[in-house]
């Protein structure tokens, strides 16, 4: 193993791809995040949001509080798709896509 | 149980990653880009390293899968197998990093090549063996007052309105509520296992292995999903509290993600909650903010049989070993070791909380994005409060204090 400075785990998103994506002008968190990937791995960004964050602020040399969160959108964790297939919201889901293929 | 093929003893309910880490079972998957090993960081569910094939299931964390007798555990995402994993050489071959968005140009020939390779070694698991056999109804909680997170600060809240006569619901995603308190000598189970029958004698439902998996404000004023192990309940509640607690985060230094670099909460929990000690020789990486808490698990650890050294997080750099860690390299030399534990302060898990609404600011002392909330605890959204760690990290005993006062005054508020 090279001597990668690992930021999020999931999607092996290093320093060094935070500070190139910065480099190329994507430096909004929404943006990082969709440049190279962290945050999206089954931990949604548990581990590494904060940490992706707090180093951006660093590079950018912004005051922290200026750095939003990127959307947070269920699910949460990992869950399995048959805890939700009697759900009500489901079936309105079913019913409208049944509706869009008619 | 069977792990990898091989027979393992285990404890009943204790967890299969507990099991595996007690037997010298370590690395169970790999990386998805640069196929590096993977394995336990967290042991709280939080990190995604452990997750295996549990029965024909993929994707599952082992270490919030109770042990049970004949369980086959399966490692993923590795060729031929997680220890030994050909596809490693995409670490070596991208040494220097691989740019996803540019790697596909050049001949269409080996974009076709790689665009092949990619599909065959990205993905998460294989789908499970056999449907689900039946399909679990909804449940539904109609209380007063829904408590999310069952550490120190959940459960003092929840005790403080069950015993003021308001319906509570407790929702804890741990094998067993208690949060930190498992995992800090200063605390530890005996305790954590009095204030969770405790919270349970006031009169609260709680509902352990069970996770909020999002909030939906547009559906009947507002419903929280909880997916608990055998099925999904909605709840309907007039107030919120969030004690999320914080996640435990790693440091940035080379070669930090390599197995047997753990967070130092969870050498803790292993140690106070299982019994178990991880390491022989233990270096504790460690940020400033965290010393007081590096200084009771440094002397539990000692206390337990453990070499424990403390290195500064700006002297480390680098790490070694094949598979496990062997040694890290520091500014004064190699040290040798079976462990890294890293203590950095927790991340607040307020990502539930930015789903109803409530403002959230990083802020390096807090850990990451901690909730904002007044001094009685309300967060910018009606109804809804935080407490404890998810406000910014304070430790068990002060998490404790803080969610009896919040829940006083969600009492007080009707
Ligand atoms: S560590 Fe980044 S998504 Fe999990
Ligand atoms: S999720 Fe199991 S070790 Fe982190």
């Amino acid at each position: 193993m090279a001597g990668k400075i690992v930021l999020c785990r999931c999607e092996d998103v290093t320093l060094s791809d935070l500070e190139h994506s910065v480099s190329r002008g994507y430096r909004d968190i929404e943006e990082v995040k969709r440049y190279t990937g962290f945050g999206t791995g089954p931990c949604q960004g548990k581990e590494c949001l904060a940490v992706v964050a707090l180093q951006l602020a660093r590079i950018t040399q912004q005051h922290p509080s200026a750095i939003p969160p990127f959307t947070s959108r269920p699910p949460l964790a990992p869950t399995p798709l048959k805890l939700l297939a009697k759900d009500p919201g489901a079936h309105r889901f079913a019913d409208e896509t049944d509706e869009g293929e008619d | 149980m069977r792990l990898s093929g091989s027979s393992v003893r285990a404890y009943a309910d204790e967890s299969i990653a507990a099991a595996s880490i007690a037997c010298g079972s370590r690395v169970l998957s790999r990386s998805l880009k640069y196929h590096r090993p993977r394995t336990f960081f967290c042991f709280e569910g939080h990190c995604s390293g452990c997750l295996v094939r549990l029965g024909g299931v993929p994707n599952l964390r082992a270490c919030q899968s109770p042990c049970t007798p004949g369980a086959e555990v399966e490692g993923q995402n590795a060729f031929p197998s997680a220890e030994i994993d050909l596809l490693g050489a995409v670490d070596f071959l991208f040494s220097r990093g691989m740019d996803h968005h540019t790697l596909m140009t050049g001949s269409s020939v080996l974009n076709k090549l790689a665009n092949k390779v990619v599909r065959q070694l990205s993905g998460l698991g294989k789908l499970p063996t056999h449907a689900a056999a039946e399909l679990p109804e909804v449940g539904r909680f109609d209380v007063d007052v829904c408590v999310i997170g069952g550490g120190p600060a959940g459960l003092a809240a929840a005790s403080t309105t069950a015993r003021a006569g308001r319906r509570t619901v407790l929702v804890d995603d741990q094998l067993r509520p208690g949060g930190s308190m498992r995992t800090d000598p200063r605390v530890g189970r005996a305790l954590a296992e009095h204030y969770g029958a405790e919270t349970v004698r006031t009169g609260v439902a709680v509902l352990a292995r069970s996770t909020a998996i999002g909030f939906f404000p547009e559906d009947d004023g507002g419903v929280l999903a909880v997916s608990a192990p055998d099925r999904l309940y909605r709840i309907y509640a007039r107030h919120w509290i969030w004690a999320t607690g914080g996640y435990v985060v790693n440091l940035p230094f080379p070669d930090n993600d390599r197995p047997g670099v753990l967070a130092a909460r969870a050498v803790g929990r292993l140690l106070v909650d299982h019994g178990i000690l991880a390491g022989e020789r233990v270096c504790i990486v460690e940020t400033p903010a965290m010393e007081q808490d590096v200084t009771a698990l440094a002397q539990a650890l000692t206390g337990a049989g453990a070499d424990v050294t403390r290195v500064p997080l700006a002297d480390v750099v680098g790490t070694r070993g094949r598979g496990w860690i062997t040694a890290i390299d520091t500014k004064r030399g190699k040290l040798d070791c079976d462990l890294v534990a890293v203590a950095a302060t927790p991340a607040p898990a307020s990502e539930g909380a930015r789903q109803q609404g409530c403002s959230v600011v990083l802020d390096e002392h807090a850990g990451g994005f901690k909730i904002v909330t007044d001094d009685a605890g309300r967060t910018s959204t009606a109804n809804v409060w935080a407490c404890g760690d998810v406000t910014g990290y304070q430790g068990p005993a002060a998490a404790a204090a803080d969610g009896a006062r919040v829940g006083a005054n969600v009492v007080e508020a009707g």
